[in-house]
């Protein structure tokens, strides 16, 4: 499975395309993770990252064992997808954790009462929908 | 903003006049307004500018913006025609958001 034609051609090495496979499939779970937000399946595992960073980590670890150390490609892949993988895990597992801590309300509760001020100025009451429609409330944190 | 595009997408005209959408965030009202009209999105953005309604429900994340300050727990809530709460789902990573068709799920099944 590996040819050389010369030491200078590193395209036809097993060691370079095991390395350009690594850093390929990193870069496609980062696309698709970022074209398909809008897909909930998509959205809601966020690990589906991190273990194509960790398959992309170990590729590029054979990449190197396969290359005897010896070449750059597989080194260059080593480093982004480690990077990647250790950038994503802190990301997932520790920045974009959110505390759990009781909330106000329950389920067969009333939902407290509040005014607020909609974009136009108007303000918006929650008890003036009692006895007209449901209402979902999405509380978010409205920046990235 | 995925989140409140995907239950969009998902209500019919209908349904969007059965049910109010109030999406509750601190951030500056016109915005996303007009990120909401762009998309023909049928919900109102009310600010909850310091947080007075974020702490009332309990959904405070201390220190948990970018710049340190207290921001929203990201969560989503159905409240019946007679005021009472009957779903919830509070996120425990603020990348994930319950899915759309769950929630409107439930919002169909207090119809009957």
């Amino acid at each position: 499975m590996h040819f050389y034609c010369l030491w200078q051609d590193i395209w036809v090495t097993a060691s370079t395309r095991l390395a350009i496979l690594s850093v390929l499939l990193a870069v496609s779970a980062i696309g698709t993770y970022v074209l398909m937000l809008r897909i909930a399946a998509v959205r809601n595992h966020p690990e589906g990252y991190v273990i194509a960073f960790a398959i992309a980590t170990l590729l590029a670890v054979l990449a190197v064992a396969r290359g005897r150390g010896r070449r750059w490609p597989a080194w260059v892949a080593l480093g982004l997808t480690a990077f990647l993988l250790v950038m994503g895990s802190w990301f997932n597992f520790i920045y974009a954790r959110v505390p759990e801590s009781p909330t106000a309300f329950r389920v067969g509760e009333p939902a407290p009462d509040f005014t607020l001020l909609d974009a136009s100025g108007k303000p918006v009451t929650l008890a003036d929908y009692r006895g007209k429609k449901p209402v979902v409330l999405v509380f978010y944190r409205g920046y990235w | 903003m995925g989140e409140l595009q995907g239950l969009g997408a998902q209500l019919s005209e209908a349904e969007k006049a059965g049910v109010e959408i109030i999406a509750v965030s601190p951030d500056a009202n016109e915005q996303s307004q007009k990120l909401a009209e762009g998309l023909r999105l049928g919900y109102r953005f009310v600010a909850d500018r310091e947080l007075r309604v974020a702490r009332l429900y309990g959904l405070v994340h201390k220190g948990g913006g970018p710049e340190g300050q207290d921001v929203p727990r990201p969560a989503t809530v159905v409240v019946d025609k007679d005021g009472v709460v009957r779903w919830f789902s509070v996120a425990r990573n603020y990348q994930v958001r319950p899915d759309p068709g769950e929630v409107l799920a439930v919002v169909r099944s207090l119809k009957s």
